[in-house]
């Protein structure tokens, strides 16, 4: 289950962030996110690889903690998206696919013109439709 | 002759110059926000936007008129036939539709269900008053008046304000008799 997705903007400003529970750790997932942004930097700075990875977009598994998986996208004007999960066995396509899936989303919500670049992200549609793509998120693959 | 109006704008549409309607979209946009940014309030920017789309209507008109080959309509709701069905498809891409004729038949209700000038487009709790496509109803409104109709349109319903559909109400006020500037007998 996804309990936290957040958009910050290139500058680790915060665009957009929703925690998906019941109970009230919405600081402690903040806290995770927040922390997850030195590990994009870190992993940004020090490209492991080159070549045909070069553009890559999905950064991977950031780093687990006990209870959490937190995986990383990085689009190409250096918006960063992050998603804490509890699912321990996830598969590297659904992260991949919620991204992709998501990064649509981001990039209609951004395209509305009342929408100020580098501002919060406001949209109620924004807002439904991230909420839709975390509810059906690994609902393809079976698990 | 008989007149060969076409019953859509499909054939136009498919030989006229396109652009890409994300590019459409994105710039009448930020002409809109612009606006918004210059008048600062609501009201005027519905009128701005009025009166550019008048200015569009006065020329688009002749531009329709050369391309489409429709003939003289015999009556009001021929034109707004003609309006919904070629010339929202020629120039934006969708199909209107026409209902609620009143009894004289000089009101009636242009109804869109798909709008691409609205794509990404939320309104913002401060701008609740804006009829963000007012362009359209002035571009009408513009067209007609060329072609000896005056009109009044307003929108009844805005898929921005929560409604499913747009409707614009066109309302006949005058039908301008045609003057020519010559006598028949000459």
């Amino acid at each position: 289950m996804i309990v936290c997705v957040a958009v910050v903007g290139h500058q680790n400003n915060p665009l957009y962030i929703q925690s998906f529970t019941e109970a009230d750790d919405a600081l402690k997932l903040h806290h995770i996110v927040h922390c997850s942004l030195d590990v994009v930097d870190e992993r940004v700075n020090n490209p492991k690889k080159s070549g045909p990875t070069l553009n890559e977009t999905f950064l991977g598994l950031l780093y687990p903690t006990e209870n959490y998986k937190v995986y990383g996208y990085l689009t190409n004007t250096k918006v960063k998206f992050i998603l804490v999960t509890t699912d321990l066995d996830v598969r590297d396509a659904d992260v991949r696919n919620f991204f992709r899936r998501f990064h649509t989303a981001y990039v209609d919500a951004v395209s509305n013109p009342f929408h100020v670049p580098g501002k919060k992200i406001t949209s109620k549609v924004f807002a439904e439709r991230v909420s839709t793509i975390v509810k059906s998120f690994g609902l393809s693959s079976g698990s | 002759m008989a007149p060969v109006a076409p019953k859509s704008g499909d054939a136009i549409f498919a030989s006229v110059d396109r652009v890409n309607a994300e590019l459409f979209t994105l710039t009448y946009g930020a002409i809109v926000r612009q606006l918004l940014t210059d008048l600062e309030e609501v009201e005027e920017v519905n009128k701005q936007l009025d009166q550019m789309g008048y200015n569009i209507g006065v020329r688009l008109v002749d531009e329709f008129l050369a391309k489409s080959n429709v003939s003289r309509c015999v009556d009001f709701r021929e034109t707004a036939e003609v309006i919904a069905k070629v010339g929202f498809k020629m120039f934006l891409g969708v199909t209107a539709s026409v209902s609620n004729w009143d009894a004289e038949g000089t009101t009636c209700s242009i109804i869109l269900e798909d709008n691409p000038l609205v794509d990404f487009v939320e309104l913002p709790d401060t701008c609740q008053g804006l009829y963000y496509c007012n362009i359209l109803s002035g571009v009408i409104r513009g067209a007609l008046e060329m072609v000896s109709m005056k009109t009044e349109v307003t929108w009844l319903r805005d898929m921005l304000r929560g409604d499913d559909v747009f409707e614009l109400q066109v309302k006949l006020l005058k039908q301008v008799p045609e003057e020519y500037p010559y006598k028949d007998d000459e």
